[in-house]
Formats: C-alpha cells, sequence, structure tokens
C-alpha cells in the first residue's frame, strides 16, 4: 500500500491541487478505482431496488425539498425557535461564525470538564473545521469510533466518501492498519475479525471517557432536539454513555417540526446506504436527568453558510441532507474517488458547496469536475439542482478571471473570447470554418483523421482521434442545392 | 457584548440580510409551512393482519428472531425465550411489568444501575412504543417499561415485547400516533451493521447482536 | 393542422454538425422532406451558445442567445438535431435573459420556445410518425444522452423510431444513462477524466457486439468515435438521423 507523503491527499482546499491534477493521480491507481467502484455499485444497486419499491418516492422528494426549502428562507426564525426550545430542555446553545471559533469554542468546553480523551461520532463538520488535529495539539486525545474513522485515523488517511468513508480501502489494506496499529500479529483479513476487533478496542472508550463529540443529522426548531442517524452503534454509545456531549452542526441542519422526519428518514435511508431504515435512529432533547449526558451543548456553525444562503441560485446547496447519493451516482466520482476533490465533502455536492464555504476564493476547479450529465440532480432526494448550480459557480470563476492579467494567458479564455466573435456573425463563422478547414489539413492523415494536435487539442488527441474537417459544410451544401429537392442532388 | 453574544448576533443578523426578500413574517410562516406539499403515502392499505405479518417479514429480513403469543400466555412466552437463549442475567427496566420476569433467572431492576452492572448482564427485556412495518422499525420512547437508553445499549441480546395493537404500517402512521413529540426516542431497524470494509455487511459491532421479538397479538 | 396544410420547419442545424458533421444535416433534411416537411434554413445562423454558458462565459453566451432568438423569432417551428442544444435553449434562456435580457426578449423567448424541437421530439410529438419508412440492416447499438434522458426527458421516443427501421437489430446497451464523458469543454479541461469514463464507456458499446453506435447527438459520438477510431475498435458512429433517413434506395452515408 502505497501512501508516501507525496501521495497523501490533501483534503484542505486552501492547499489541495486543482481537481485535474489531483484526479491524475488517482487515476494512475487501479487498486482505489477498483474499490471505488466496487463500492459505489453496491450502494447503488441496493438504492435503486428500494426506490423502484416505493411507489411515492418522487412525492417525498417533492416534500422533502420543499421542507428543506421553506427552512432555508426562515432559517433565522426557526434557528432561535430551536435555540429557544434546547436551552429550556437544558442544552446550552453556541454560535460559531467561523472554523477557529467553533474549535475554540469546543476546546474551552473541553477545558471546562478538565478532558484529556473525547469520544467521536463520525461527523463531517468536525472534519471540514479541521478540529481532530487542534484537538490533538491542544493536548486532548481523540478518539474516532466509527469504524471508517478509525480505519482512516489509524491509518492516517484522509475521508473520501460521506457516508463510506473509507470506501477507497480494500480489507488487505485495513487488515494492515489494524494490525499494525492495535498490535494484532495474527489478525486475518475477514471483515468479521476486523470489525470485531474494533468493537474489542473500543469498547472501554465508551465506558470510560466521560466527554464526546458528534455531529446531528437533524435539529428540531419545535422541540430543540438532535436527531442523530448511524448504523454501527457507536452513536448510541457515545451520546448515552458520557457525562458531558457537545454536538457540533452546520446552522442548515434544522428542521421545523418533528414529524417532518416522516419526509426526511424515508429518503435519507434509502439514498444513503440503500435501506428503508438505517439501524439506529437517536433523538435526545436537552438533558434528561437520569438518562444520558447530564451536560449539553450545541455548537451553531456559520463558516460560510450565511454567503450561501444570500445568493438565491445557490441557495438550495444548503438543503443537503448528506446523503451522497449524488456522488454514489456521479460518473466522475465513479472513476476518481474522493481524495481528487481536495475536500471533506467531494462529489457533486463537494463540487459546489466547497468553493463556496471558501467564497469562491479556492477550489476553482471544482465547479469544472462535471460533465453536468445531471445525474446526481436525479438521484437528489431533496432535489438540488446541482448543475444550475455548478454553471453559475463557473460564471462566477470566469468573472473572477476577467479581472486577472493572466487570463492573456489562458488558452482556453483566449480560444473562447474569439469564439464568441466568431460566433456573432454568420461571415466571421464560415471564414473561421474555412480557415480552421485548411489549417487542419497540416494534422490530417492520409486516413482522413488527425491523430495529434498541439496545444489545448492535444488534450483531445491524447486518447481520442479527430476526423478532418469536411470540405463541404452543411451550410456550403445548403446553399448549393439552391432550391432542388435532395432526391435531384443524387 | 462578549464574544459569544457577538458571534451570535453577527450570525442572526448575517441570515437575516441573506433572506430578507423571502422569509416570512411570524403571522405568515405557520401559514408557509402547512402549504408546504404532502402527497405522499401517509396511511397504509394494509389489513391488520397483513400489517403484522410484514412487521414480521421486516423483522426477519433483519435476523431478529419472532414469535407470536397471545396476552394470556405472554409469561410463558417470555420465560421460553429466556430459556432458550441460554443466559441467565437480564437487566430490565423498572416499569417492566412483574408478571413478565419469568422465575428461575437473575433479574436486575434498573432503579439506577450502574453501567458496570449493566454491562454483568447478559440480556435485557423491554417494552416497546410502536413498530413500523414497512421499515420493520422498533420505536423506543424510554417510558419506564422500556428502559433508559444504556439498558437496551449495552447487552448483547435484547427481548422486545411488542404489542400487535403498538404496529403501523407507514412511518407517517407512527408520527401521526404520537400525541406530542418524545424527549428520547430510539429507532431500531437492525443490529448494529456495518459496511465500511468493502461494503461488507457485518453485524454487531456496537449494541446487541441479538434481537427477539415477541408479538403480542392483543387485537381482539 | 389539416391534410392539405403543409408544415414549416426551420431547421438550426448547430455549429458543430455545420462544420464536422453535415451528412447529419443532409440526412436530416433528406427525412424531413420524404416525410412531407417544406424546410427552411436561415442562412446568418451560427450557434446556440451553449459552449460559452456551460463553460462560465455567460455575457458571451447571452450574446449568442439573443442572436438566436432574433433569427427564429418568426419561425413556424425550429427542429435541432441536437438534444444538448434544445435542452440549452430550454433550461439556459431563461437563466440568461433573467439575469442579462429585458421584458421584450423574455418575452419572445417564451413565445419561441414551444415551437423548438429536437428532431426525435419533432417525429413522434409533432408529425406523430413512428415509422419513417427506413431501412438500416445492421446491429446498432443506442447510447442515450444525458441532455436527452435527463433535461429533454425523451423517454421512449428514440427506442419507438429505432424499432420501426427495417432490418435494424438493436442491441442492448447495458449502462444506458451512464456519461459517455464529453461533456464539452470537460472533455479538455478534465481531459484524463473524460477519457477514463469514455474507457469505461467504450467497454459498454464495445461489447454489445454491434457495428454502428448511434445517439441524438454527434457531440457524444464525436467523443465515442474518436476513441473507436484510435483503438481499432471495429465500430463506427452514426447520428439516428442518418439511420432514419436511410432507404434501401438510399442507404446511409457512414461517419468513419
Amino acid at each position: 500500500m502505497s501512501h508516501a507523503a507525496a501521495d497523501h491527499p490533501v483534503l484542505d482546499p486552501t492547499l489541495a491541487p486543482p481537481f485535474p491534477q489531483a484526479a491524475l493521480r488517482v487515476l494512475r491507481n487501479p487498486q482505489l478505482r477498483k474499490n471505488v467502484a466496487h463500492a459505489i455499485d453496491v450502494i447503488q444497486a441496493k438504492r435503486a431496488k428500494l426506490v423502484a419499491e416505493k411507489t411515492d418516492w418522487q412525492e417525498l422528494r417533492s416534500a422533502a425539498s420543499a421542507i428543506r426549502a421553506h427552512v432555508l428562507e426562515n432559517l433565522g426564525a426557526y434557528l432561535a425557535e430551536f435555540e429557544a426550545h434546547c436551552t429550556a430542555a437544558g442544552g446550552t446553545v453556541h454560535w460559531a461564525s467561523d472554523a477557529a471559533e467553533a474549535r475554540r469554542i469546543i476546546l474551552d468546553l473541553l477545558r471546562q470538564e478538565n478532558a484529556s480523551e473525547v469520544i467521536k461520532i463520525k461527523t463531517m463538520t468536525s472534519a471540514e473545521i479541521q478540529l481532530n488535529p487542534f484537538l490533538e495539539a491542544a493536548g486532548v486525545q481523540v478518539f474516532e469510533t466509527d469504524l471508517a474513522e478509525i480505519i482512516l485515523q489509524l491509518g492516517e488517511q484522509e475521508p473520501s466518501h460521506i457516508v463510506v468513508p473509507a470506501l477507497h480501502i480494500n480489507r488487505s489494506q485495513v487488515r494492515e492498519i489494524f494490525a499494525r496499529r492495535m498490535g494484532l500479529k495474527d489478525l486475518s483479513d475477514d471483515p468479521h475479525a476486523l470489525t470485531a476487533a474494533a468493537r474489542t478496542y473500543l469498547r472501554r472508550k465508551f465506558l470510560d471517557v466521560p466527554t464526546a463529540i458528534s455531529g446531528a443529522n437533524f435539529l428540531i426548531a419545535e422541540t430543540g432536539a438532535v436527531a442523530v442517524v448511524e448504523s454501527e452503534g457507536n452513536g448510541r454509545m457515545c451520546l448515552t454513555l458520557p457525562r458531558t456531549m457537545i454536538t457540533l452542526a452546520g446552522i442548515e441542519k434544522v428542521l421545523p417540526r418533528f414529524a417532518d422526519l416522516e419526509v426526511m428518514l424515508q429518503v435519507l435511508a434509502r439514498s444513503a446506504t440503500g435501506e428503508r431504515m438505517n439501524p439506529y435512529t437517536s433523538l435526545w432533547t436537552g438533558v434528561t436527568p437520569g438518562d444520558g449526558p447530564q451536560r449539553f451543548h450545541v455548537v451553531l456553525l456559520d463558516n460560510g453558510r450565511s454567503s450561501i444562503l444570500a445568493r438565491p441560485r445557490e441557495r438550495q446547496t444548503l438543503k443537503c441532507i448528506r446523503c451522497a447519493a449524488c456522488m454514489n451516482t456521479c460518473p466522475v466520482y465513479r472513476q476518481t474517488g474522493g481524495h481528487a476533490y481536495g475536500s471533506v465533502y467531494p462529489g457533486p455536492i463537494g463540487a459546489i458547496l466547497t468553493p463556496q464555504l471558501m467564497q469562491m476564493q479556492h477550489a476553482q476547479s471544482l465547479p469544472y469536475a462535471s460533465s453536468l450529465c445531471g445525474a446526481c440532480y436525479e438521484v437528489c432526494p431533496v432535489k438540488i439542482n446541482i448543475p444550475e448550480v455548478l454553471i453559475d459557480l463557473r460564471a462566477q470563476v470566469v468573472n473572477h478571471e476577467r479581472r486577472r492579467f493572466g487570463r492573456f494567458l489562458d488558452p482556453m479564455y483566449i480560444g473562447l473570447r474569439i469564439a464568441n466573435l466568431l460566433f456573432a456573425n454568420a461571415w466571421s463563422f464560415h471564414a473561421a470554418q474555412l480557415f480552421g478547414r485548411i489549417g487542419l489539413r497540416f494534422f490530417t492523415r492520409k486516413d482522413g483523421w488527425i491523430h495529434s494536435l498541439p496545444s489545448l487539442g492535444a488534450k483531445w488527441t491524447q486518447t481520442r482521434d479527430l476526423r478532418a474537417l469536411p470540405s463541404q459544410t452543411f451550410h456550403g451544401w445548403w446553399a448549393a442545392r439552391g432550391q432542388k429537392s435532395i432526391k435531384e442532388e443524387k | 457584548m462578549s464574544a459569544p453574544v457577538q458571534s451570535r448576533q453577527r450570525i442572526i443578523d448575517r441570515i437575516r440580510v441573506a433572506t430578507e426578500s423571502v422569509a416570512n413574517d411570524p403571522a405568515r410562516l405557520a401559514y408557509a409551512y402547512a402549504a408546504l406539499p404532502c402527497t405522499y403515502i401517509l396511511r397504509g392499505h394494509l389489513t391488520a393482519e397483513g400489517r403484522i405479518a410484514l412487521m414480521i417479514e421486516r423483522l426477519h429480513e433483519y435476523d431478529a428472531e419472532v414469535v407470536e403469543s397471545t396476552p394470556q400466555a405472554l409469561p410463558t412466552a417470555i420465560a421460553a425465550q429466556l430459556a432458550a437463549s441460554g443466559k441467565h442475567a437480564f437487566v430490565v427496566p423498572a416499569g417492566l411489568p412483574a408478571e413478565w420476569l419469568a422465575p428461575g433467572f437473575d433479574w436486575k431492576i434498573d432503579r439506577g444501575l450502574t453501567n458496570s452492572d449493566i454491562e454483568l448482564a447478559e440480556g435485557v427485556v423491554t417494552a416497546a412504543f410502536c413498530g413500523v412495518a414497512d421499515s420493520g422499525t422498533i420505536v423506543l420512547h424510554h417510558s419506564a417499561a422500556e428502559g433508559r437508553r444504556v439498558l437496551t445499549l449495552l447487552p448483547d441480546w435484547y427481548l422486545c415485547i411488542l404489542r400487535a395493537s403498538q404496529v403501523v404500517e407507514t412511518l407517517p402512521e407512527y408520527f401521526n400516533c404520537c400525541q406530542q413529540p418524545p424527549a428520547l426516542a430510539t429507532w431500531i431497524s437492525g443490529p448494529s451493521a456495518t459496511a465500511d470494509i468493502e461494503m461488507t455487511r457485518i453485524k454487531g459491532v456496537h449494541g446487541p447482536r441479538f434481537l427477539h421479538v415477541i408479538l403480542v397479538r392483543d387485537e381482539h | 393542422m389539416g391534410l392539405d396544410s403543409v408544415m414549416r420547419v426551420s431547421l438550426f442545424i448547430t455549429c458543430y454538425n455545420d462544420t464536422l458533421y453535415p451528412e447529419t444535416g443532409r440526412a436530416v433534411v433528406s427525412l424531413l422532406e420524404r416525410l412531407g416537411v417544406e424546410l427552411d434554413f436561415h442562412p446568418q445562423q451560427t450557434c446556440c451558445g451553449q459552449m460559452h454558458a456551460n463553460t462560465g462565459f455567460r455575457g458571451e453566451a447571452y450574446s449568442q442567445a439573443k442572436r438566436f432568438v432574433r433569427l427564429y423569432r418568426d419561425a413556424e417551428t425550429v427542429v435541432i438535431p441536437s438534444s444538448s442544444c434544445v435542452a440549452m435553449i430550454r433550461d439556459q434562456y431563461p437563466v440568461l435573459f433573467d439575469e442579462l435580457g429585458n421584458e421584450t426578449l423574455r418575452n419572445q423567448f417564451a413565445a419561441l420556445v414551444p415551437r423548438v424541437y429536437e428532431l426525435s421530439e419533432f417525429l413522434i410529438d409533432r408529425l406523430r410518425v413512428e415509422d419513417v419508412g427506413a431501412y438500416f440492416p445492421h446491429r446498432v447499438a443506442y447510447h442515450a444522452s444525458c441532455h436527452g434522458v435527463r433535461a429533454l426527458h425523451l423517454g421512449d421516443r428514440p427506442y419507438r423510431l429505432l424499432a420501426k427501421v427495417r432490418g435494424l437489430d438493436l442491441a442492448p446497451l447495458a449502462n444506458v444513462d451512464r456519461c459517455c464523458g464529453f461533456g464539452g469543454t470537460f472533455s479538455i479541461k478534465n481531459a484524463e477524466v473524460s477519457s477514463a469514463m469514455l474507457a469505461v464507456k467504450l467497454q459498454d458499446v464495445v461489447a454489445t457486439g454491434a457495428e454502428y453506435c448511434t445517439a441524438l447527438d454527434n457531440s457524444c459520438l464525436m467523443h465515442l468515435g474518436g476513441a473507436m477510431h484510435r483503438q481499432y475498435a471495429g465500430m463506427k458512429t452514426i447520428h439516428l438521423a442518418q439511420i432514419l433517413a436511410s432507404t434501401e434506395a438510399s442507404p446511409a452515408e457512414a461517419t468513419a
């Protein structure tokens, strides 16, 4: 297993290489591509079967989309309602403008608890704010408790998917990590044995560590409750056994009412793991005396979400319920896996969420990491029109580029500007066709095809031939036939 | 203003500005919410028999063992399940009906048990709030007869007593029968499972690996 | 529309068909004239603006979109042998005109857009014909272009047309809805990923054992056909219009 420092994927959008470059590294890794394709084919097949069986699937999508859109339009009111009820139920609500503030709030809470260790339920939001390295540097030992997160943590690797984060790692690779880090020399690579090893490794932690950190799938405004959806049971362990619970949640996670879960839970499990319902869903409200953590904190995170909220066409990005159906169906993701996106949020949702969270200052290659096939939109349970947002973000990237001097060195920019001028009139268009045909003759071989082109053209011809431009255009043919019908032509 | 209060205000202000043109005022908010589309299936169409059969089928799909019983025969059915388990020490919520505590077993009644106490138990027996047949979901609202959340989490063997009259077909029916939202809830739709290693489904990572259900036919 | 009134159609050939695949245009003309349609061709047409819109050059796309509306404002019906161009017009022109246009333009567009058809839509929905009298005795795989499937919701229209082509043996294509990887400028900006997607798609296409791969978009076919030619795959591409135009008397001209 090759994971030399040079190969280590960078999931920090401010540092990650552009998508085409990052993707190329992955494309050269057949094992990883095979692992990714296998994993998503399994989930896709399961999802397809259950969606076909659910006769009101489209109606559920409409309802889920409408609920989420309604929440975003009234986010202030619903967050205020959530805060009031959570507080009344014994929770404490904190607000973090950005990642740094969220990290500080969490560390302060841990310090108040004299916590030197913390157990965690998987939460992508904590990866977004780069919480673990920050806590470790501050002397707090962090124990991930999701099997995938343990694999990544012990293997010092990065997540490549938001629901199945270690899908790029196969069983023998897991065996190697566990044997090395847990000191289990005779461990087999049977997934049962590997899972049993993880179970034993964690049992004591669950019972002994008094402070836990979680994310949230949904925050319920009506009651101040938090819902966590999971499969393994480590979530239940973390949110039941410790003394203190800290839940980190993006501000967009709120739902108006408890009953809205009747829609969201039906679409989430089917979309995320291809099940009618995931094994365990937990709901708790503030503090319940005698049952579960007696100290409960919610950290609400903005970190760029309020700016996304401000743009009407982009606002739908925040409808996301983190099911990952989009990346499971994406033909680009299937070839590249998650690391190529340089963000903890990969795939189609990552391509629109990451650059926006970065205020379009970084990850500008991500909106282009798509062929705009629309498969993601088709499967999204909350109907995020990802292609529409991708195109809008591309326009933002280009408008940014227009102000940079470097644009004159970008052949694609120059080419498209010129093409636009040529398309403005028939005569310039036709002249371009003529010059193009003559110019390309130089590259045309005897078989009537072009096998190699320079500059941008080389990007085409590295894997594809191009048929030479025909000697007569369609419009030329039409003009020549005059009023003759096609039968007379022959 | 202190820093935390500043942040809160800053975020609230940003949200308000971002949604000024579309946000509903408080008077209209409930109206807008009520107008959201609701064309998905609310009520199921199965008969009572069909509903129970579906619940059992779904439970079997995730390898839960299911036996049916009449209300009169329930204590006997419970005793039989416990005997068949080969286990001896069971933890139960304080509100569990006394007649369910079959003789001959070591009953730890939860009147403030420590986690170590619960760890020593080999199994747990509780009632439930509801069953949702469509997904084979067992719903716990952690009332006196259902117990604290830790009870159904630490032991490896779980016997759940579910009455047929508690079974609904669809998830919306369950939400509809909640007179008010629960403060605590656990929805169980399978044993703990992971598919994180090559998408191979492994059961029982954390939480009971063995689920037994007695479906009490109390409709008559 | 009665039997004695002739349908008049304005053909928007698309910039890339005009330049690279004039035989597709000739086939559309032959086919539609055979079906009794009176065709005209606006000599001033150039491009719908899709390439610019999809790459983020919104202002440039807008100027091309405006021009399209101006050219076709008075057309009775516009037919376009390219589902991606029709998707551009239906899905993105409203966005462009909302952001950059004015009320007049928006109204003109609103009046025009119901009269714009992709070729298979025109045949099935307007001419109400499935059997166009075609003869094409070959094994053919049909690739369902993404815009056709997801933006235009063409559904079974292409299949109904193919089913009536005499002599044609339609080979089922695995993963028929999966993107071929062309994606316009994506094929250049993300050439390696595009090629990886192409390799996967080509595997499925070649596995059909068909002689020809057809589709409603020459953009996909240029990409697939380019790789077929490079790899001596033993298959050729051909636009669906050319299959439908093909008869015993005038067999289709193949692309490669």
